[in-house]
C-alpha cells in the first residue's frame, strides 16, 4: 500500500482508503471516486503540482492537489504492466 | 405549476454535461456555455412554445449530487426543493455514464416526473462506449432519450417525452438497493410521523436524514421528537456497523455501485488500444515540462492576434471619425451644442472605432479557449504556482474569465468550495485586465509604444496579482482546502456555438456598456462647456500632476473611469481636445504608460463594485475599492520613477 504520490504512472491502481476528512471524501465521491475503485495516475505536475487521476470504469479524469493525493492510499492491481 | 400555470420543466445534471447547450438549443441562446465544469452558476429562465403548449424551462447550475459542496450547487438544490417542478429533465453525459447516473438515481428517489436526456452520445461512441437507451430505460424505470445537444438532435423527442410524463405517470419500479441497507431505511420511514415536514416523499427524506448529519432538521429533532432522534441515531449506527464505513459513505457507495452496475448492463465498452487524438494532444498540453511553453505560446498568440486584428481596424475606423469632428467644429463653433455633439460622437464613435475592434476578437478567442476545454488544463498546470501565492488551480478559471469581464468572473468564484478562496479570488479579480482595460492597453500602450510594451504591461500585471495574493493570503488564517478539479475531455469547438456566444456578449455590451460610454461622454461635453471640469481638475491636481506627473486636464477623466474603464480613454482625447492620431504631440510616451497603469488599477468599475457587494458583501466591496486606489497610486508612482 502506498499513497497516490508514490504510485507509478500508467498502472492500474486500486483505491484502498481515502484518509481525508468528510469534506475531501465527499468531494471525491461526488466526482465518482470511491474506496475499492480502480484508477490510473496519468500525469504529475512539476514542482509539487497536482496529480491527474483517471477512473478506469467511468472514464472521469480529475486533477487533485498534492495534499489530497497524499491522503489517497492505493495498491497496484496485479496483471498489469 | 408556475404562476401563469404553464408547467415548469427543470434542467438538472452534473457539471459540464451539456445542460446549457441543450437548454439553448431549446430556448434560444440565453445561457452561457463552455467546456469547463461550473459555467452555469445561476439559474436561467425561459418560456418555450412546443406544438402549441407553453412550457417554462429553467436551466440550473450543474451539481454532482444532492449534497452540495459549493454555492453554485446550492442554487440548484434550493431551486429543486422550493419550486417543486412539474417535470425534471435530467441531462446525463453518455461518455461518463457510470458517474452521471449517481445523480440520476438520487433524482429518481425524489419521485417527481422525470425524463433522462442521454447527451453527448456522439462523444461516447468516439470513446468506444455504446449505450443502449432501451436497456437503460428498463433498468432505471424512467424514459431515456438520446440527444446530441451541440447538433440539436433528439430535442423534440425529449420535450415530447417530458410532456408525456406530465400527463401520465411514466415511472416504473425504481432500481433496488442492497437488502440490508434498504431494511434500515424502511425502519426509519415507518417511524416518521404523518405530519413530518417531508421533502419530496418519506423515503427521500429518511435517506437525507441518514446521510447528512448536519441537516437542519436533524439538529432540532432532539428537542421536538427525542424518540425519533434516538431511532435515527440507531439506524445510522447500525449502517456504520454493517459496512464499517461512515454512514454518508455507505449511502454514497450504494448509489455508486448501483450506477456502475446499471452502466455495465446497459453499455458496451470497447477500449481502444490506440490512443485517440484527444489523449495524444492532452499528453502534450498537460506535459509536466512542455505544457508550460505551450501555454505561454497559446497566450502570446491570443494577445498578438487580438492586436493584429484590432489595430488596423481601429486605424481604418478612426479616419472618418476625425473628419466628422472637424466638420462639426467648423459648423458649430465652440458652443454648448458642439461640446454635446462632440461628446455624442466620442461615445458612439469611440465605442465603434476604439473598443469593438479589440473586443470582438477577444470574445471570439475566449470562446474558443473555453469550448476546447483549455481552462481546466491551465488550472492543472498553474496549480503549483497558485499554491505559492495562497490559492489553488481552481481559481484559474475565474481569473481567465476575468480577462473577458470581471463581473462574470466574480460570479464564477461560486465554483470554489471555501469562503476563504472565494473572497481572496474576488479581491484579486479586479486587478485582472478585463476587455475594457485590454482596449486601453492595446489602444494606448501597444499602439504608441509597440506591442512588446503592452506584453511587458501584462507581465507586470500578473506579477502584481501574485504579490498581492501572497500578501492578502497572510490575512486568512484558514488554509485552502486543496484542489479537486474535474478535467473535461477535449472537444472540437463548434463555430456556430462560438459565434452565438460572441453575439450574446456583444448584445450585452450594446445594451448596457455602450449607453454608459455615450452618457459619460455627453456629461463630459456638458461639464466642459460650463467649464466645471477646471474646478474638478484643480481639486485633483495634487494627485494627477504632482504624484502621477500627468497633464492637469486628465483629472476629470479618471473620475469617469469608475463607470467604464474605456471611458477614461475616450475622455482623455475629449479632455485634451486632441484627436487620437495627434495624441502623442500632447502627452509623452511615459505619461501614456503611467495613465494606463493608473486607469487599470485605480478602482473596480461600477459593475464590478456592485457584483462584489452582492456576492461578498459591503465590507469586501469597499475593501476592494480601497485596495485598488492604494495599489494604483503606489504602482503608478513607481512606474513614473522607473521609466
Amino acid at each position: 500500500m502506498m499513497s497516490l504520490l508514490e504510485a507509478p504512472r500508467r498502472v492500474r491502481l486500486k483505491v484502498i482508503d481515502i484518509a481525508g476528512g468528510e469534506g475531501v471524501r465527499r468531494r471525491l465521491f461526488s466526482l465518482g471516486f470511491h474506496k475499492g475503485d480502480e484508477i490510473e495516475c496519468s500525469a504529475q505536475g512539476i514542482l509539487g503540482g497536482p496529480v491527474i487521476i483517471k477512473h478506469i470504469h467511468s472514464g472521469v479524469t480529475a486533477a487533485v492537489g498534492r495534499g489530497i493525493a497524499r491522503k489517497i492510499l492505493v495498491e497496484a492491481v496485479d496483471g498489469t504492466r | 405549476m408556475g404562476p401563469d400555470s404553464a408547467p415548469v420543466a427543470i434542467f438538472i445534471g452534473q457539471p459540464n454535461c451539456g445542460k446549457s447547450t441543450l437548454f439553448n438549443a431549446l430556448a434560444g441562446h440565453k445561457a452561457q456555455t463552455s467546456n469547463f465544469p461550473g459555467t452555469t452558476v445561476k439559474h436561467t429562465h425561459s418560456k418555450v412554445n412546443i406544438g402549441g403548449r407553453l412550457l417554462q424551462v429553467i436551466d440550473l447550475p450543474g451539481t454532482y449530487s444532492l449534497n452540495p459542496s459549493d454555492p453554485a450547487e446550492k442554487v440548484a438544490l434550493t431551486h429543486l426543493f422550493l419550486e417543486k417542478p412539474d417535470v425534471i429533465i435530467n441531462v446525463v453525459d453518455a461518455s461518463l455514464l457510470g458517474r452521471s447516473l449517481e445523480l440520476t438515481l438520487e433524482l429518481i428517489e425524489m419521485e417527481y416526473p422525470l425524463a433522462v436526456a442521454l447527451n453527448m452520445t456522439d462523444l461516447a461512441e468516439k470513446k468506444g462506449i455504446k449505450v443502449d437507451p432501451h436497456k437503460l430505460e428498463a433498468l432505471l424505470g424512467v424514459p431515456v432519450i438520446p440527444t446530441i445537444a451541440t447538433r440539436g438532435r433528439g430535442i423534440q423527442e425529449l420535450v415530447q417525452a417530458a410532456l408525456k410524463c406530465l400527463e401520465a405517470d411514466c415511472r416504473r419500479a425504481r432500481p433496488p438497493w442492497s437488502g440490508d441497507v434498504e431494511d434500515e431505511i424502511e425502519k426509519l420511514i415507518e417511524l416518521l410521523p404523518q405530519d413530518f415536514p417531508c421533502v419530496a416523499n418519506k423515503r427521500f427524506t429518511a435517506i437525507k436524514m441518514i446521510e447528512s448529519g448536519h441537516l437542519f432538521c436533524n439538529e432540532f429533532l432532539e428537542e421536538i421528537n427525542p424518540s425519533l432522534k434516538k431511532s435515527l441515531d440507531e439506524v445510522r449506527a447500525a449502517l456504520e456497523g454493517k459496512r464499517r464505513l461512515p454512514v454518508y459513505e455507505v449511502i454514497a457507495a450504494e448509489r455508486h455501485h448501483l450506477s456502475q452496475r446499471i452502466f455495465e448492463e446497459s453499455s458496451r465498452v470497447q477500449r481502444r488500444t490506440k490512443a485517440g487524438w484527444q489523449e495524444r494532444l492532452d499528453g502534450l498540453i498537460m506535459h509536466p515540462l512542455l505544457g508550460y511553453p505551450i501555454m505561454l505560446t497559446v497566450f502570446l498568440i491570443f494577445f498578438l492576434l487580438i492586436f493584429k486584428v484590432g489595430s488596423p481596424l481601429e486605424t481604418l475606423l478612426l479616419k472618418p471619425l476625425a473628419s466628422l469632428k472637424a466638420v462639426l467644429q467648423a459648423w458649430l463653433g465652440n458652443r454648448l451644442s458642439f461640446h454635446l455633439a462632440d461628446g455624442l460622437l466620442q461615445g458612439i464613435g469611440g465605442g465603434l472605432a476604439i473598443v469593438l475592434p479589440y473586443y470582438i476578437p477577444l470574445l471570439f478567442l475566449m470562446g474558443l479557449l473555453e469550448d476546447i476545454g483549455y481552462l481546466a488544463r491551465a488550472g492543472f498546470l498553474l496549480d503549483t504556482f497558485m499554491h505559492r501565492i495562497g490559492l489553488h488551480g481552481k481559481s484559474i478559471s475565474p481569473f481567465i474569465l476575468g480577462f473577458g469581464c470581471n463581473v462574470p468572473a466574480i460570479v464564477s468564484t461560486r465554483i470554489l468550495e471555501s469562503r476563504r478562496d472565494r473572497v481572496l479570488t474576488s479581491l484579486l479579480i479586479p486587478f485582472i485586465p478585463c476587455s475594457a482595460r485590454t482596449t486601453v492597453i492595446l489602444a494606448l500602450v501597444a499602439f504608441y509604444l509597440g506591442p512588446y510594451w503592452a506584453l511587458g504591461f501584462y507581465a507586470m500585471n500578473v506579477l502584481l496579482v501574485a504579490v498581492l495574493s501572497r500578501i492578502l493570503s497572510l490575512f486568512f488564517k484558514t488554509p485552502s482546502p486543496g484542489l479537486i478539479l474535474e478535467i473535461p475531455s477535449l472537444k472540437i469547438p463548434r463555430l456556430k456555438n462560438i459565434f452565438m456566444k460572441v453575439y450574446f456578449q456583444l448584445k450585452c455590451f450594446v445594451q448596457f456598456a455602450w449607453p454608459l460610454l455615450i452618457a459619460g461622454s455627453l456629461i463630459l461635453g456638458f461639464i466642459q462647456s460650463c467649464h466645471w471640469d477646471k474646478a474638478i481638475n484643480t481639486v485633483l491636481s495634487p494627485l494627477v500632476v504632482n504624484v502621477l506627473g500627468l497633464p492637469k486636464e486628465l483629472g476629470v477623466t479618471l473620475i469617469f473611469g469608475f463607470l467604464r474603464k474605456e471611458l477614461s480613454l475616450l475622455m482623455m482625447l475629449q479632455a485634451l481636445g486632441t484627436s487620437y492620431q495627434n495624441l502623442i504631440s500632447v502627452v509623452t510616451r511615459e505619461q501614456i504608460v503611467v495613465f494606463t497603469v493608473f486607469v487599470s488599477f485605480f478602482i473596480p468599475c461600477l459593475s464590478t463594485f456592485a457584483i462584489l457587494w452582492k456576492e461578498s458583501g459591503k465590507k469586501i466591496a469597499f475593501l476592494s475599492a480601497g485596495l485598488s486606489i492604494s495599489v494604483a497610486v503606489i504602482v503608478s508612482f513607481l512606474v513614473k520613477l522607473l521609466i
